[in-house]
């Protein structure tokens, strides 16, 4: 048996965190009287992991750990954007933590983990260094989600998730355990190998893909693996909440893309066709279902499950009849679609987090009335990204939803375009019945909004960038589309 | 450690510190000069030293400035008014009333510093027309933001940035107790942006882009006193009339795209002789006709051309430095500097220009007219900047292109002059405009009256000012020309020059000379048959009796001497170079089969010697005679106009409601589209939209939706159940699918 | 049908049966002990694999720990089965349903046909002397190095997890302090006042 010790260089940004995890789980335990101690060691961890990942890796391809482990510009821009997801969303739950006596280190502890499972799967090469990079990333999260531990909503959210995610990562590893037996081989490169020169078992292959489908889209959440997200993302505390729709969305993109696209992408044509069952229903029941909705934690739930769908649209569009030329232009428009849902389903929880203060959550629609009144500035904010998720032009989710639809066009599904659009039109209904009532209803109380500078002015940029990025959206199009052509050819 | 540092600077980086340095000493000598914190600074030495910043700062950031990259300095004229819009907009509480004006002249002033260079560049011989940022691309056709910089766009940049900076600094002092102060600044900063960006656009979608933002803003500053429900009307009405013109507009480039596949100039232009050839398809109207006419309606909409023209008197609601700039020296020019701009269009259909000429003579002598009746001092102005309008238009139709924007670049200086003079009476009258009650002022004010009387002489076309030489030549175009229309048309601006100085002097002499008529008598005109019915001043105050007005303070007059200047030299000193010598050679394109200013340049020797034989021919006399004939009137023998008055009482009545053109609008356009409107809203919408397909549509979606809800019923095992079928479903599809 | 299959097919019986008994016995007391047999059995066939080291590890780690917390856990909180099984039978027909026409597909699929001895051919027999435990060692800590790790952190995520969630000081419920009870002296205790006496 030789062994070679393996380069650790493109691993550098997880051994640093994995490390500060460690770090901050001894401050937490030896340091609990220093609050601020976990909250700032964890942002110092984020930023460190940015600098690493920037500087360290190199910007080819590389492999370590025996293949399990890739580093690449894919990867590498996903998990920047992982870091900055993360960062804003604690900035933004700090506060509405401390109200409630929730901010204790382990709740950083826990994101810091999470942190570094998403990362793990980002970077996975390997069916297994996914798994687990999965199973990291869901168990802090079901412990974040039970983190209310005296709310009942709270702790039946996390075992509803919990349980559904057990059946869902069953599902995932049996699918996993199919592709294994059909190519007799875990990472992907070999896989892809597999595939290409056609050794392996195309109907177990297929079989596997179906359970593989189910574990993706249960993490991307879309229908009809959908059912945990209203009643998570409502009975989680905000916080939680807000983490679980921003930077997890970019890891299940990641880990889509690297099942179905780094490994199985000779496959193409028959997931295509299941993406495609899933983005239809996603389209249509997200923004249906939204419409009915008074509870704005549950109606920005059903509108991340349409988001979703139409984020799936790109990955539909890759392959037509054979023909791959079109590819990278469409998995980079799913790409910027992410990207910028996580954008503005930061800023659209984040003011619900600006609007809650000790006592009060601002859940219902009903607690934006008269914000222009309360707050004209922060009713511009949420006026600009409510916009954007309807996919008014010029701001970033009208680009993002116009790339995807382009694709989609091209490779020559116009009635699925026209279906998103007519769905998207529906969709506007509920964004915009928002901007109504912050605009033209009385207030219903008027307490002033309090929140922590920090938190002002991150709030601001978030939306601005919304709005910059509609303006100005091709320095992101370029960069999913040069991450997706260095990465995959 | 400094000095070594600042050494290993990049040339980039060493400018940059320069301008950020010659920045700050501006803005802290800016500080200390106008003394914004009188606490803080109270000292004389400060204010010294403030001074000297301000003096020596100047120069210092025009050096800078003159080493950027000529391509940098394009971006900085639009975007430097646009930070001080922001910064006035967004932070307009935070930096007060002072930090608030300051910040918006600076970004004006930063401009015009840029544009004075750019024009440099220019008269060395360098253009520029590329894109300097690619917005999207959809349909091969490409949405970009780019700059076409040649003499035209560089002489429209100097006016529009110099007026502007004019009256930033005017305002200080007009608006001065304004709770709106900030917003104010924002407003006419970024109305410059905006301006800014139509004139340097080398493409029609950022012509548009600026087209509809100085629409926007001048819809809000129109109705900036929004407390007035005749400032919201009148801002309704801009609104709405240029709609109309935009909607035309909007179909011209509409049609240009769908012909030439493009939106760029450059290659519009490239594109004109194919256009004319063809026909509208399913029509068989001359395409080029169709695509010009439609795109001069948009000009009429905005240069306010009849029948579109009925928005720009009551716009006279707004603070009057709006009036001035937007409603006299720039927005309202955008038309005439658009036709000039497509003169390779234009040239190419002779039906389009004589409607062009038509329309434009018609406007010229006909809101003339209505000048001679109007009481209020800022309707006599704006009344004369319709009638101007229309010769510039005229001027376009005869294919002298370069006069109209000569006579526009002129009309700029002296008619913002004088709405700034009419802006400093109404202060000095504690805002009240009715010329009845004025008179005598020249005492007074002696700033204002001489500047007033500077600006009055240009724009009836005394010779050596600068109004004679683009007016004459404007006429002497319309002389030589020879399309369908010419006739009437050089009926009209000859007369048009008569009574133009019959206003204008009116004006003149009702203000400035004969007897003091404020303080007396305050509320008869209240009960005017004359009183102007929309004009219901609230904060109407009037000379309390006795009280006697006073010169305004020198934020008010010092752009007003500043304005007087190029009012009377400008046109002596720039007519040869643009009319007759290169300098719009490459930008204007005259076709062959028109005369244009090719005559005029013929008999033209020199300026001086234009207005010697200005003095020989028919326009002087007019006009003198128009002077006269008010001193007559209006100095000499006050009853006669009003016998006028009685015994023409039908014309009066008529010249009094405009024509009926409001009342026409509003019997027909408003209540006709009401009444289309209720029937389609009755018949249409409620029963067939609303009825079946919104309300139809919205509650099956609801239905739907209520359905859906359902779905989630909170037990576990469901949810559970739902992937397992999901799994099912999926993996009986694939079976199916083989 | 030689001895080893047979063992195989008897302990996959037992293994099915026990699993489905698992689902549906009444009392949870016997769901968790048919749930130790189906590991037992599991562990049996795992030990037919050559896979000593994980039948014994599964029969250890599950059987001997996690199941018999599994079992304190349910003896001690007083579960009512009927409400939980509200619903069962008018839920059966369609689960049946699905479940069947799943099993169906599954069995269409994996039936022999694809991984049958035909076209999976039969591993190599092992060296004399093979150790599965050493060589389940040596890959674990070289080529499984990463995913090894990583394992151990997600059982660090699991510990946090479950100390945040159950740790607590509970308001008013008093403790007693053996190091306070053991450093206790007379002193501590008990004072001497001295008074002068009173009068009734």
């Amino acid at each position: 048996m030789n062994f070679v010790v393996p380069d650790f260089y493109p691993a550098a940004a997880e051994i640093f965190v994995a490390v500060m995890a460690l770090v901050i789980m001894l401050a937490g335990a030896f340091a609990r009287s220093v609050r601020w101690l976990a909250y700032t060691l964890t942002q110092l961890t984020l930023v460190g992991a940015a600098l690493i990942t920037i500087f360290v890796p190199s910007v080819d391809v590389s492999y370590t750990f025996s293949g399990m482990f890739v580093s690449d510009l894919f990867g590498n821009v996903l998990k920047l954007l992982i870091y900055l997801a993360v960062g804003v969303a604690l900035l933004y739950g700090r506060g509405y933590l401390a109200d409630r006596r929730m901010e204790r280190p382990e709740y950083y502890l826990l994101a810091v983990l999470m942190t570094l499972g998403m990362m793990v799967m980002v970077s996975a090469n390997h069916l297994l260094t996914l798994y687990i990079g999965l199973e990291m990333m869901s168990l802090a999260l079901y412990g974040m989600t039970a983190f209310d531990r005296d709310s009942v909503r709270s702790t039946e959210a996390a075992m509803k998730y919990f349980v559904l995610g057990a059946l869902a990562s069953g599902l995932l590893l049996y699918g996993m355990s199919m592709i294994y037996g059909a190519t007799g081989a875990l990472d992907f490169v070999s896989i892809k190998d597999a595939l290409y020169f056609q050794t392996a078992n195309k109907t177990v292959l297929l079989f596997g893909l179906v359970f593989l489908m189910a574990g993706i889209a249960f993490k991307l959440g879309v229908v009809p693996f959908h059912m945990w997200v209203p009643d998570v993302y409502q009975g989680a505390p905000t916080a939680v909440t807000l983490l679980i729709a921003s930077a997890p969305k970019l890891a299940a993109f990641a880990m889509t893309m690297r099942l179905l696209v780094f490994a199985l992408f000779e496959l193409a044509e028959q997931w295509q066709a299941m993406l495609m069952f899933l983005a239809v229903l996603s389209i249509i029941l997200g923004n249906l279902a939204a419409i009915a909705q008074s509870n704005i934690k549950r109606m920005l739930a059903y509108s991340g499950i349409s988001h979703m769908g139409f984020m799936l649209l790109g990955l539909v569009a890759g392959v037509v009849s054979g023909e791959t030329h079109n590819a990278i232009t469409a998995y980079s428009a799913a790409m910027f679609y992410a990207v910028a849902y996580v954008l503005m389903s930061l800023a659209s929880f984040g003011m619900v987090l600006l609007l809650a203060r000790a006592g009060f959550e601002a859940e219902e629609i009903d607690d934006f009335k008269g914000l222009n009144k309360r707050s004209p500035w922060f009713a511009a904010m949420m006026m600009i990204v409510m916009f954007s998720m309807a996919g008014i032009p010029f701001f970033i989710g009208f680009f993002a939803k116009l790339a995807v639809l382009q694709s989609v066009v091209a490779a020559g599904y116009v009635w699925l375009a026209v279906l998103a659009v007519v769905m998207s039109v529906i969709g506007a209904f509920y964004y915009l019945r928002v901007v109504k009532v912050m605009y033209f209803d009385a207030p219903a109380d008027d307490a002033p909004i309090h929140a922590p500078a920090e938190m002002r002015v991150m709030m601001s940029v978030n939306g601005l960038s919304i709005a910059a990025l509609g303006l100005m959206p091709q320095g992101l199009t370029y960069l999913c589309w040069i991450a997706l052509l260095a990465s995959l050819t | 450690m400094i000095i070594s540092t600042y050494t290993m600077l990049s040339s980039g980086s060493k400018l940059a510190l320069f301008i950020a340095l010659t920045v700050l000493a501006l803005l802290a000598g800016a500080l200390l000069a106008l003394n914004a914190r009188r606490r803080l600074f109270g000292c004389a030495g400060a204010r010294a030293v403030g001074f000297v910043g301000l003096v020596a700062g100047l120069p210092a950031l025009m050096m800078g400035l003159s080493r950027v990259e000529m391509e940098m300095l394009y971006r900085v004229v639009p975007l430097a008014p646009l930070a001080g819009a922001l910064i006035a907009g967004l932070f307009g509480k935070a930096v007060g009333r002072a930090g608030a004006h300051l910040v918006t002249s600076f970004g004006v002033l930063v401009a015009l510093a840029a544009s004075i260079l750019i024009y440099v560049d220019v008269l060395a011989g360098n253009t520029f027309n590329d894109t300097v940022y690619t917005w999207m691309e959809a349909g091969g056709i490409t949405f970009e933001i780019g700059f076409l910089i040649d003499s035209l766009t560089v002489m429209m940049m100097l006016v529009v940035t110099f007026v502007s900076l004019m009256v930033h600094v005017y305002t200080i002092g007009y608006m001065s107790e304004d709770p709106g102060y900030q917003r104010f600044f924002s407003y006419i900063s970024l109305f410059t942006f905006s301006m800014l960006m139509l004139v340097m656009s080398n493409n029609f979608l950022q012509l548009f882009f600026g087209w509809e933002a100085v629409g926007l803003v001048s819809y809000l500053l129109i109705g900036f006193w929004y407390k007035r429900p005749t400032a919201i009307y009148a801002n309704l009405k801009a609104f709405l009339v240029n709609r109309v013109g935009d909607f035309g507009f909007l179909l011209g480039i509409g049609l240009i795209v769908a012909y030439t596949g493009s939106l760029d100039y450059a290659e519009v232009f490239e594109e004109a002789g194919n256009l004319a050839s063809l026909e509208m398809a399913g029509t068989g109207w001359p395409l080029i006709t169709a695509i010009c006419i439609c795109l001069f309606i948009g000009a009429m909409g905005k240069s306010a051309q009849v029948p579109l023209h009925v928005w720009l008197p009551d716009s006279m609601e707004g603070p009057t430095p709006i009036s001035a700039l937007i409603h006299a020296a720039t927005m309202v020019t955008a038309g005439i500097f658009m036709v000039a701009r497509m003169s390779p269009l234009f040239e190419l259909s002779d039906a389009a220009l004589s409607f062009v000429l038509v329309i434009g003579a018609t406007t010229a002598l006909f809101m003339g007219f209505l000048g001679i009746v109007q009481n209020d001092i800022k309707r006599v102005v704006a009344y004369s900047t319709l009638s101007q309008l229309g010769y510039m238009t005229v001027a376009l139709g005869v294919s002298a292109y370069s006069a109209a924007v000569f006579h526009l670049m002129t009309h700029a200086f002296f008619k913002a002059l004088l709405f700034l003079g009419a802006g400093s009476v109404i202060i000095g009258m504690h805002h009240d405009q009715d010329m009845r009650n004025m008179g005598g002022l020249r005492k007074y004010m002696p700033i204002t009256w001489i500047t007033s009387l500077l600006g009055s002489l240009a724009l009836i076309g005394f010779p050596l000012f600068s109004g004679f030489y683009s007016k004459d030549s404007i006429i002497e175009a319309v002389h030589a020309a020879q399309i369908p229309g010419a006739g009437y048309a050089l009926f009209c601006v000859l007369l048009g020059v008569f009574v133009t100085a019959f206003y204008s002097f009116r004006m003149y002499f009702l203000v400035f000379h004969g007897e003091e008529r404020f303080g007396k008598a305050h509320d008869a005109h209240h009960h005017d048959a004359h009183a102007d019915d929309d004009h219901q001043d609230d904060h109407h105050h009037g000379l309390a009796p006795g009280q006697k007005p006073h010169e305004s303070p020198w934020v008010v007059t010092v752009p007003l001497v500043l304005l007087a200047i190029p009012s009377v030299l400008i046109g002596y000193f720039t007519i040869e170079p643009m009319l007759f010598g290169e300098w719009f050679k490459s930008v204007i394109f005259v076709g062959d089969n028109h005369v244009g200013l090719s005559e005029l340049a013929a008999s033209f020797h020199s300026p001086l010697g234009m207005a010697v034989h200005g003095l020989q021919t028919a326009p002087f006399w007019l006009a003198m005679g128009g002077v006269a004939l008010s001193w007559y009137f209006y100095m000499k023998r006050p009853d006669i106009p009003a016998a006028i008055q009685r015994r023409f009482s039908a014309v009066h009545t008529l010249l009094e409601n405009k024509y009926y053109f409001d009342r026409f609008n509003e019997v027909f356009f408003a209540a006709g589209s009401r009444l289309l409107g209720r029937g389609l809203w009755k018949g249409g919408d409620q029963a067939l939209i609303d009825g079946a397909v919104v309300n139809g549509s919205a509650r099956l979606v609801g239905w739907i939706s209520q359905a859906s809800r359902l779905l989630q019923t909170g037990h576990l095992y469901q949810y559970a159940f739902a992937m397992i079928i999901g799994v099912f479903v999926l993996l009986t599809f694939w079976f199916n699918r083989g | 049908m030689d001895f080893k299959t047979f063992v195989f097919y008897f302990l996959g019986a037992i293994l099915v049966f026990a699993a489905l008994r698992v689902i549906t016995a009444r009392n949870p007391v016997h769901a968790a002990l048919y749930l130790v047999l189906a590991f037992f059995t599991a562990g049996g066939v795992w030990l037919l694999l050559h896979a000593e080291f994980l039948a014994i590890v599964l029969v250890m780690v599950y059987v001997g720990a996690v199941m018999v917390l599994f079992l304190f856990v349910v003896m001690m909180l007083d579960i009512n089965v009927e409400r939980l099984r509200q619903g069962f039978w008018s839920y059966l027909p369609v689960g049946a349903l699905i479940g069947i026409l799943l099993v169906v597909e599954m069995t269409i699929v994996l039936g022999g046909r694809y991984f049958g001895l035909e076209v999976m051919p039969e591993p190599p027999a092992m060296a004399e002397g093979y150790s599965n435990t050493r060589a389940l060692g040596m890959v674990l800590y070289t080529e499984y190095v990463y995913p090894f790790e990583l394992a151990s952190l997600v059982l660090l995520v699991a510990m946090i997890v479950a100390v945040t969630l159950t740790l607590r000081k509970r308001k008013g419920t008093k403790y007693i302090n053996p190091d306070d009870q053991v450093a206790v002296k007379r002193e501590g205790r008990v004072e001497l006042v001295k008074m002068p006496a009173e009068k009734e």
